[in-house]
């Protein structure tokens, strides 16, 4: 079944998550109201890999006179976009030339905020794809909660720099989707680092996979055990919901009272971090009736589903989602590659959208992660074509702010804003073309890839006399 | 997009008006006035033409060709004609679901038949991946089968996306064969047996064709294929069927190319990631390429070189470049050539070529009858809402055998049923 295993390779690799505590501060669950962190126990242990991510200094950066799509519903004509200290200074017209710095004439030129991408297997399962790096599922037990995919990521995967060049400036990588509880997944910036700690976006909370469908009930049940049945997937996540919140109370009993040090338990660990609201539900959920079953068991258990993703029926209970704040990561048009993927329609984004629920592009595949853009082109001409009014001003929300939101970041970057990070991408038109590029990308200020400056596109220790001893691993241009 | 029909009386109908056309009295005139013509043919690429369609055949193209009286006229502004879209590579009716093993012919497990597989009894032309590429300007495809087992899959043949029982367009158009990573993995493990199992079928082919009459009494040597084989690989060696094989890394490239010249084959190359590299030769040896233009990681070994210009370098050699839908995407949207060749464009290659590689050059490489816009020839075409290589246009109009084509398909249903979803049973009784 060579197609299936193609499918399988690009597109899902059995890829979970959840709304997660942003800087143990105050963070809007993707869905979610605003939920505290808690003071109570440490369950999603931010600190046990803290990133060591810091933006190298940056000179103000003047994109003047560009047309402007703000990742909050604007489009603003020649208009400029300043960076400073690694943050948007301002957005406006005739802005005040910095002293010194960087000037882009924009002229032409159209700026979003950077392409966040919800669903990407970067580093976990890197390229050229060997039987030994491929690090994304721990398909040895129906729960890994206890596993954290961060432990996989190949830092110097050539994808990344690939991804780059699409103006992808923030990702999630995940764990596959084989098993009911993948693990935990996390929330990286598109840069170069000699340890993932060097790329984790700074305070993001993890992300907990989960898997609805035929994945985790093929792969457990070809070996014998629950589940082998979409009603065994459900007894899975119930029994392992019931221990969580079993695990949480010992823990805070013991926090608030004292006694007895609880034993730590690594799963139940990450499983309460989703109960207390610091660790986001990423659940990977195909079908209409799936995700409703999932919303049932979110209610049941008092956690919040941040986004489902691979959600090709959304748009069938999209009214669902917006009641209950769930976010829906879906694919422009991919479809049939398996039964939970045939009823697909090309307007499943714009119907979720429409339905006032947030809804975003998301790629799972190395090739469409450089081509967010046009993915998300194609999904807002499927919503005109189904009578919609939407327009790119909106539409970038869907590969910007939305999964930003769906990741708990969106109070620092996926937006334009005054204050937020500067990730910034130029582009050579306007994005929603197929002809369009990333001239230039900004993470937190700094130039991270600039099409016409080869010494500012960055290549993985990798691809360093891979072809040619003497060259990169494609010469001249090549990587455009 | 208005469009009047002049059927006796004037009547001002919609596109989607045209949907209701089909299948019913076709117009037997059709005028498309004031659209940009990309023909491929001698006429090459009109920037705002008329383009008149009479008893199912392209009857005239001129820049102005006034107010000729027409069954159906439609305003071109601002839209394009292009030929219909072809697929170089699918398996479009052998497939419906790719995890669900009754609904796939394609490929044959532990059987003793190899390059002898014909699949072409297994096409169904009514599965539901013909109505949604053909909504997406997919006019044509080369179908063709797989194998996990055999470095030959088989014959692949052409259809036509009528979704008629008669469109198969020729049967035993092609073999499919594996040589590189792939192959190699095929062959026990390594390219050099792959390439050793190609080279010795065929010997075998030829010894076979030299002394058939002693090979079937039993009065040869055994040789080490099936009859059906053996059979199969004749047009071949023959030159009358292509040999469309692929690999990726430059040097494995080179040695298909000998192993052609030495069996005088007529070469398809597939994937071709380094293809940039062996331009000159492939071009030498005129080998046409079907091209992956979007699968630009490097994600085999063998794939090291893969790079986004990788179409424009190998057009600017002279090679024949056609242009498969992303791989990632598989037979579903093959239709997704035309976003492929957007992206071959965008990085270098001239736009009427990104036009070419996915509908004349295809039709060139397989030989069909297909793919150009000129007077005399049957009416298949698109016409799109604007450039047809652009992510943001779509096809209003599908042509092919000269009748307009439905362009309803699932995923229009599906959207229609649930535009603004809600609770209750109703959505049951939406058509």
């Amino acid at each position: 079944m060579r197609l299936f295993s193609e499918s399988m390779k690009g597109l899902e690799r059995l890829c979970v998550a959840v709304c997660g505590g942003l800087l143990v501060s105050t963070l809007a669950a993707c869905g979610g109201e605003d939920k505290k962190a808690t003071d109570g126990p440490d369950f999603a242990r931010q600190g046990d890999f803290p990133s060591t991510y810091t933006p190298q200094e940056s000179t103000p950066v003047l994109i003047r006179g560009a047309t402007v799509l703000t990742g909050t519903g604007e489009k603003l004509l020649n208009s400029d976009v300043l960076l400073e200290d690694g943050k948007i200074a301002e957005v406006g017209k005739d802005l005040k030339v910095p002293k010194k710095g960087l000037v882009v004439e924009g002229a032409g030129k159209w700026v979003t905020p950077g392409i966040i991408d919800v669903h990407s297997h970067l580093g976990n399962y890197p390229v050229p794809s060997i039987e030994s790096s491929q690090d994304g599922n721990e398909m040895t037990a129906p729960n890994t909660a206890q596993v954290w995919t961060e432990h996989s990521v190949w830092t110097q995967d050539p994808q990344f720099p690939l991804a780059l060049a699409g103006g992808v400036t923030t990702l999630q990588i995940l764990p596959g989707s084989a098993n009911l509880f993948g693990g935990r997944a996390v929330t990286l910036k598109n840069v170069p680092g000699r340890s993932v700690q060097d790329m984790k976006f700074p305070g993001a909370p993890y992300g907990l996979k989960m898997a609805c469908g035929e994945n985790p009930k093929r792969v457990y049940g070809g070996k014998g055990t629950l589940p082998s049945t979409r009603m065994g997937n459900v007894a899975g996540y119930r029994k392992a919901w019931t221990d969580a919140a079993a695990y949480k109370e010992k823990w805070e009993n013991f926090h608030k009272n004292g006694g007895d040090e609880p034993e730590r338990d690594l799963q139940l660990e990450t499983l309460a971090g989703v109960l207390n609201g610091d660790i986001l539900v990423h659940n990977h959920c195909y079908r209409g009736e799936e995700m409703a079953i999932m919303m049932d068991i979110a209610r049941d258990y008092d956690f919040q589903i941040s986004t489902f993703h691979h959600a090709v029926e959304a748009y069938k209970v999209a009214d669902l989602l917006a009641e209950n704040n769930v976010c829906a990561a879906m694919w422009a048009d991919w479809w049939g590659f398996k039964h939970e993927a045939f009823d697909m329609t090309e307007a499943n984004i714009a119907i979720v959208d429409q339905a006032k629920a947030c809804a975003m592009i998301h790629s799972d595949s190395a090739v469409g992660i450089q081509h967010l853009n046009e993915e998300t082109a194609k999904a807002m001409v499927a919503g005109q074509r189904a009578g919609f009014h939407i327009e790119p001003r909106h539409a970038v929300a869907w590969m910007t702010s939305n999964p930003a939101k769906a990741l708990g970041i969106e109070d620092v970057t996926g937006t334009l804003e005054e204050g937020k990070m500067a990730d910034v991408v130029v582009w050579s038109a306007n994005p929603f073309s197929v002809y369009s590029k990333a001239d230039k990308v900004f993470i937190d200020g700094v130039l991270m890839y600039d099409r016409t400056d080869p010494a500012r596109q960055p290549h993985t220790d990798f691809e360093l006399g891979i072809l040619d001893a003497e060259g990169e691993r494609l010469p001249e241009g090549g990587q455009q | 997009m208005g469009i009047s029909i002049n059927v006796k009386t004037k009547l001002k109908a919609s596109l989607f008006g045209l949907v209701c056309l089909v299948g019913t009295a076709s117009a037997e005139t059709i005028l498309i006035k004031d659209a940009q013509i990309v023909t491929l043919s001698e006429q090459g690429t009109l920037d705002s033409g008329d383009l008149l369609v009479r008893d199912g055949q392209i009857a005239q193209i001129a820049e102005d060709l006034g107010d000729i009286p027409a069954d159906l006229v439609i305003d071109g502004r601002g839209k394009v004609i292009t030929p219909g879209l072809i697929a170089p590579s699918s398996e479009l009716g052998l497939t419906e679901i790719g995890a669900a093993a009754s609904t796939n012919d394609g490929a044959i497990e532990e059987q003793s038949i190899g390059a002898g597989f014909d699949p072409v009894v297994a096409f169904n032309p009514h599965s539901t991946l013909i109505p949604f590429n053909r909504a997406g300007g997919l006019t044509r495809a080369v179908v063709l089968p797989y194998s996990s087992e055999k470095v030959f899959a088989g014959q692949g043949f052409a259809i036509k996306l009528t979704g008629d029982f008669d469109s198969v367009t020729k049967p035993n158009l092609v073999q499919r064969a594996y040589f590189g990573e792939y192959g190699a993995e095929l062959a026990g493990g390594s390219r050099a047996m792959a390439y050793a199992q190609i080279a010795n079928a065929l010997a075998q082919a030829q010894e076979y064709a030299e002394n058939r009459d002693q090979v079937r009494r039993g009065e040869w040597r055994e040789l080490d294929y099936s009859v059906a084989d053996l059979e199969s690989l004749q047009p071949l060696l023959r030159g009358e069927q292509p040999l469309m094989i692929n690999a990726d890394r430059a040097s494995d490239i080179l040695h298909l190319l000998a192993l052609a010249n030495q069996y005088q084959l007529k070469l398809i190359l597939v994937g071709a990631a380094e293809g940039w590299m062996v331009a000159e030769q492939l071009s030498k040896a005129r080998v046409p390429v079907v091209v992956d233009v979007m699968g630009n990681t490097p994600d085999a070994f063998e794939k090291l070189g893969a790079r986004m210009d990788n179409a424009a370098l190998l057009h600017d050699a002279g090679v024949t470049v056609a242009i498969s839908g992303p791989g990632y995407a598989g037979s579903h949207n093959s239709y997704l050539s035309r976003q492929a060749a957007g992206n071959a464009v965008a990085y270098g290659l001239p736009f009427e070529e990104g036009v070419r590689a996915i509908t004349a050059n295809v039709a060139q490489t397989f030989g069909m009858d297909a793919g150009v816009l000129a007077p005399g020839n049957t009416a298949e075409l698109v016409l799109w809402s604007g450039d047809p290589l652009e992510v943001t246009s779509f096809a209003e109009l599908v042509m092919i055998d000269g009748k307009p084509q439905s362009l309803v398909n699932r995923s229009t249903r599906l959207r229609d049923r649930y535009l603004s979803p809600k609770a209750g049973t109703e959505h049951g009784y939406k058509k």
